[in-house]
């Protein structure tokens, strides 16, 4: 029983490896600390594993358990490196190529998303992942008009790093 | 601006897939691993200091030196106390078992964070109640030893010897609660000092 429910896990998370890789990538730079915390949320889900029921999708219950993590349990500091490259992110494959004002644009984009704090990235994640401000809300246990309102002030406040 | 985060979008969904993948062996591997999490931590230094607390209370035991000072009547009250107290670290125990499986990484954030707030603060009052019950054990045992023990009687007729025997003793009370106060912010200021300021932050979006 507990071997199924571990290779039904292992399985499941193989395939949505994208959804913790992407909030590594938002919380930590560098290989090490990526494959630290990827370790870190892996063995949060495992543990919450037995308690998931599939009332909901793998994916979007990963993905919570997973910005709990890196909001809450993740003792090491996430925001220590806040100044690396996001290029020097080999998990990190660059498939096509960009024009160069594009790219130095996405550049400066990730530089300034990866010096907002804990909370504020997790907002930008769901931002990203196209969740709707009821999922957010839910997720963080705030209110859906403070999420907006946040979420607004979030943007202002990169207009502001990336344009001082 | 929109612009900005659109075009982060954009590059975002472009390498959804473009991450290196990690195999199930290694997926394997990772789940015998040990957490680091600071839930983990708390759990470690909670049951610590259950215990620990739990030995002195038990070992602090009053019975003998009552006895030697011809002390016995206050031996019933000293008996109800000892039941009190065994009553009282049970409760503490259970509830702090009950606030610790609380904490799940399902809930909202914000949810996770009182909770585990919660299981901390049991284990703090568990500890506010120990030190107050020394400190009233302590003023107890000085009275009876004041009014009882003949040699210690003796000296209390000298005013000053008396005084100076007071002051000594609230120095070294207020010594010993301070170390413990000082010991608490080391060990809990770096453990919690992140999720305090993320849930300071939550909390300011709500205001």
């Amino acid at each position: 029983m507990s071997e199924n429910l571990e290779q039904s896990f292992v399985k499941q998370l193989k395939d949505n490896q994208n959804i913790i890789h992407k909030i590594c990538r938002l919380y930590t730079s560098g290989d090490d600390a990526h494959k630290d915390f990827f370790q870190e949320i892996t063995i949060q889900l495992w543990k919450a594993f037995p308690k998931f029921r599939g009332d909901s999708k793998f994916s979007t219950w990963a993905y919570r358990v997973a910005l709990n993590t890196a909001i809450t349990l993740y003792r090491k500091s996430t925001r220590s490196i806040s100044t690396v490259d996001y290029e020097s992110h080999s998990f990190f494959i660059s498939q096509e190529e960009y024009n160069t004002e594009e790219e130095e644009q996405l550049k400066l984009m990730y530089k300034a998303v990866q010096q907002l704090n804990d909370i504020e990235k997790a907002l930008i994640y769901m931002y990203l992942e196209d969740k709707d401000y009821n999922e957010i809300a839910e997720t963080l246990g705030i209110s859906e008009v403070n999420a907006r309102v946040k979420m607004n002030r979030i943007k202002g406040k990169l207009k502001k790093i990336l344009n001082p | 601006m929109m612009e900005d985060l659109d075009l982060l979008k954009k590059d975002w969904k472009k390498n959804e897939n473009s991450y290196q993948q990690i195999s199930e062996v290694d997926i394997y591997k990772m789940l015998h691993k040990k957490s680091s999490s600071i839930v983990k931590w708390i759990l470690i230094i909670s049951i610590l200091e259950l215990c620990l607390w739990t030995a002195i209370s038990v070992c602090f035991n009053t019975d003998d030196y009552l006895k030697k000072i011809h002390g016995d009547s206050y031996l019933i009250y000293f008996k109800y106390l000892t039941i009190f107290n065994y009553v009282v670290i049970a409760v503490f125990i259970f509830m702090f078992y009950k606030n610790y499986q609380k904490i799940s990484t399902i809930t909202s954030t914000k949810q996770l964070m009182k909770d585990i707030l919660k299981t901390r603060k049991t284990v703090k009052y568990y500890v506010w109640y120990n030190l107050g019950m020394m400190v009233v054990s302590m003023i107890i045992g000085f009275v009876l030893a004041f009014s009882l023990n003949p040699k210690i009687h003796e000296i209390t007729c000298n005013t000053k010897v008396y005084f100076i025997t007071i002051v000594l003793c609230g120095l070294f009370l207020i010594l010993f609660v301070g170390l413990f106060w000082l010991f608490y912010r080391l060990i809990y200021g770096t453990l919690l000092k992140k999720l305090f300021k993320n849930y300071s932050e939550l909390k300011k979006i709500d205001l």
